[in-house]
């Protein structure tokens, strides 16, 4: 966390902003309170702000909008604070965008370490993290990825068939090769959500992906687990743009 | 991560419980503002009347609702299950279930007693 980290509180119940904003000033950060979603773009206009809690039951409009509208100008992280606590308000609160979600009543701790936890992921990887490649063919260990086609090759040339879901894992891999990714990293990255306690999804699709590449899962030499940690993509990687 | 609604209880429970006292747990961060907090409630107590003499569905509701999504945070336990039921009463339009709601917060109200830690 930043010494300056600001957090915007978007509540309509005063007793809210009062426990969030208290709580949060007295463990070092900069606390705005805002009790609608009016003035919000006037608002993140006019100061920094680093993440957003947000209520889903404002007076004036939807949570979920102010989410949705926020997400499609901004990459400011949201989390969804929310006494509805159904599980579609929770499953679309995250595909609007949120980063995270916290049903009330909540433990001021608990969102504290969230918020920590959210700041912590957003400064994970650099700003290029999801940089435009939708124009550029990859080259690595003799396997071909053409990102305009989705078409992989192998190194004699023949097509091999990804799904959705794995393509945008070796997608990630290639714009970071060489590089430690935690489980975290790849299913935001590949899939624009947080990982859940228990989520396997990764792990599946790294284990699906390995043998796509036909990279032997007991002893990988393309994708190799690292203990405790997350993957990591070893091997030299070459990119070319159709556009340059 | 995400975890399921309604199962998020706040660990520090009441240490003593008599006829006229109700001595509960409260994180010493939250000092500053929890005496405000109880007070809110009480304002609450004279609103709650008048929203039921008026038959203020809409106004019971929003009490409930945010006494639920706020008591626990601040150490009451007790406040958001009260507010829940209240929100559900009002929902149901029984008044029944919502005096009852609050004869217990004003007795709560009453009788609590913080001790911050």
């Amino acid at each position: 966390m930043a010494a300056s980290d600001h957090i915007l509180v978007i509540d309509d119940d005063p007793d809210i902003c009062q426990l969030v904003g208290d709580f949060f000033q007295k463990n070092g950060f900069q606390v705005t309170t805002a009790n609608n979603g009016k003035g919000l773009q006037e608002l993140l206009d006019r100061m920094k702000i680093d993440l957003i809690v947000l209520d889903l039951m404002l007076p004036d409009e939807d949570g979920l909008v102010v989410c949705r509208n926020l997400r499609s100008r901004s990459n400011i992280p949201v989390i969804i604070l929310s006494a509805r606590g159904e599980e579609m308000d929770r499953i679309i609160g995250l595909e609007m965008g949120a980063d995270d979600y916290l049903p009330k009543p909540f433990h001021p701790r608990e969102l504290l370490a969230r918020v920590k936890s959210v700041l912590r992921r957003a400064r994970a990887l650099p700003e290029d993290a999801c940089e435009d490649d939708s124009s550029a063919h990859y080259r690595f260990s003799g396997w071909t990825l053409d990102v305009p086609t989705r078409q992989l090759y192998t190194p004699s040339g023949d097509k091999i068939f990804l799904s959705g879901g794995e393509f945008a894992l070796l997608r990630v891999f290639l714009n970071h090769p060489n590089r430690v990714l935690t489980r975290d990293q790849l299913l935001t990255f590949s899939h624009g959500r947080e990982i859940e306690p228990y989520d396997r999804t990764i792990d599946m699709q790294i284990s699906r992906l390995r043998r796509r590449l036909r990279d032997d899962p007991k002893s990988p030499e393309l994708i190799k687990t690292v203990r405790s940690l997350g993957y990591v993509f070893s091997t030299r990687v070459e990119r070319t743009d159709a556009k340059s | 991560m995400i975890h399921t609604p309604g199962t998020f209880r706040y660990p520090l429970e009441p240490i003593v419980e008599t006829k006229n006292q109700l001595v509960v747990k409260v994180d010493r961060d939250l000092e500053d503002i929890t005496p405000g907090y109880l007070e809110n409630r009480k304002k609450d107590l004279l609103l709650l009347p008048r929203a039921v003499a008026e038959k203020e569905f809409e106004t019971l509701k929003m009490i409930g609702h945010r006494m639920k999504g706020s008591g626990a945070g601040y150490g009451f336990q007790f406040i958001s299950d009260i507010g829940t039921r209240l929100e559900q009463a009002a929902k149901r339009q029984d008044l029944k279930e919502v005096q009852v709601c609050i004869e217990q917060l004003a007795d709560y109200l009453n009788r609590v007693e913080v001790v911050y830690l």
